[in-house]
């Protein structure tokens, strides 16, 4: 399987080459095109108790697309999120990583999608209640609103509300002001998220919040 | 005339350069900036190509009514043309052939480029493109824009598009809608709905964006519409 993201920060997306008998798993709407001779299947993620936790808490669709290819030659698939900006493959060896409600994108066979409690600091901080874990070996597509920003953290930083979008397990979250009481409310910041811990974080440099609250003054 | 583009995909921009004598038709409002001297026209049509019908045609293709045309009479001039939706733009150079285009994403062409509008069947009332299609032909450069990027495939056989990616395919090539997969059932589910099939050989160009997910992902957080 050979995978390319094309389209830059601004409007990436996936470009796979799947061989005789491989397979990907994608979000619900996510093929743009596709060969018309692959095989498509709608399932439900992780069956069916998995799917409708997925579905409820975080906000995923129910059914996932299982693209596989039965010929013998080399098949194309394009697939896309449905917000502009960047997309990011992950490599997973065994590991876990946590991806926020919405952020997954697709995977490889081999890497299991399914559902965690993030606890009710995330939720204040607008990151969700619950969060997207993916586990297992293969690769995993996931993406944001905006450019993706990736630091290797050992120790804490600041990340603002709803700007988080993936992390690993070794990562935890505290909810915080941003400065003092009046800094907070008025320097347009508010609540930010402390996140601590060893491990990689994920920062989206837009926000959808941020882009429907800049909307919404400006509609008739 | 000298097509160049800058800043793709995100936020794309077209410079023409036209030499004495040329003109570059454009859809009204694409221009944002040109050279103090060109010359200005705004019609209904094409000069000598078509009229009223031309027009109120396009305006059922989701174009505008109108067309501006800026030339460069007796010295060379440039315009800057951008689009309403961030994303990517293309050029094409049609050499006596028709190349469809999804309304909306026409941006500029040469004059003595012949614009029409075409009707693509029913299909389209389902197939979430909308139900007219700019037919372009003749000779000349062609000017295309897109929510996205753009990225052509080349259909030999069957291919599958998405509905709401389609930008323009080569006339060579027709389209039926179907499902994604063996099973209706499937497809449905999947949340793919309905696809685009392509058959025969040419080009299709998909963007990689579609504006209606898009407004699915946020539309429901925005403030409702007062009556």
């Amino acid at each position: 399987m050979k995978s390319v993201i094309k389209g830059g920060d601004a409007f990436a997306f996936v470009e796979i080459e799947l061989e005789k008998d491989e397979a990907v798993i994608a979000e619900s709407d996510a093929m743009s095109s596709m060969a018309a001779d692959l095989d498509v299947q709608a399932r439900l993620n992780g069956g069916f108790f998995a799917a409708i936790l997925r579905r409820f808490l975080v906000g995923e669709t129910l059914f996932v697309n299982y693209f596989s290819n039965n010929t013998v030659g080399t098949k194309r698939l394009t697939l896309v999120q449905a917000t502009p900006g960047s997309v990011r493959c992950l490599e997973l060896k065994r590991e876990t990583f946590y991806l926020q409600p919405g952020a997954f994108l697709a995977c490889t066979e081999g890497v299991t999608v399914g559902v965690k409690f993030a606890g009710f600091v995330s939720w204040i901080a607008r990151e969700g209640l619950f969060k997207t874990v993916v586990s297992g070996t293969g690769k995993v597509w996931y993406g944001a609103y905006g450019a993706l920003l990736e630091r290797d953290l050992d120790g804490e930083t600041i990340v603002d509300t709803s700007h988080l979008v993936a992390y690993s397990p070794g990562i935890s979250l505290k909810l915080q002001l941003a400065g003092g009481i009046f800094s907070s409310f008025f320097g347009g910041e508010g609540l930010v998220t402390r996140v601590t811990g060893k491990g990689k974080i994920v920062i989206q440099t837009r926000s959808l919040s941020g882009l429907v609250s800049w909307l919404n003054p400006k509609l008739p | 005339m000298q097509i160049e583009f800058m800043h793709q995909p995100g936020n794309t921009a077209a410079r023409i350069a036209l030499r004495p004598g040329e003109t570059l038709t454009a859809e009204a409002g694409a221009m944002i900036a040109m050279s103090g001297h060109l010359g200005v026209s705004t019609s209904t049509h094409k000069k000598g190509k078509g009229g009223l019908l031309k027009a109120a045609k396009r305006l059922f293709a989701g174009e505008s009514f109108f067309l501006n045309h800026f030339s460069a009479e007796r010295e060379a001039g440039e315009v800057w043309l951008g689009s309403a939706l961030a994303g990517d733009m293309m050029q094409y150079e049609l050499d006596r052939q028709t190349l469809i285009v999804e309304s909306g994403a026409f941006v500029a062409c040469a004059h003595q480029v012949d614009i029409d509008v075409g009707w693509q069947g029913f299909k389209n009332l389902l197939s979430g493109e909308s139900l007219f299609w700019l037919k372009l032909s003749g000779q000349g450069p062609v000017i295309l824009n897109a929510f996205g990027s753009i990225y052509p495939i080349e259909v030999d056989g069957e291919y599958i598009v998405d509905t709401g990616h389609i930008v323009a395919f080569n006339e060579t090539l027709d389209f039926s809608l179907t499902k994604a997969g063996k099973s209706w059932v499937s497809s449905m589910l999947g949340g793919e709905g309905l696809v685009c099939k392509f058959r025969g050989r040419g080009t299709v160009w998909c963007q990689s964006h579609n504006p209606k997910s898009f407004g699915k992902s946020f539309g429901s957080s925005l403030k409702p519409r007062r009556a």
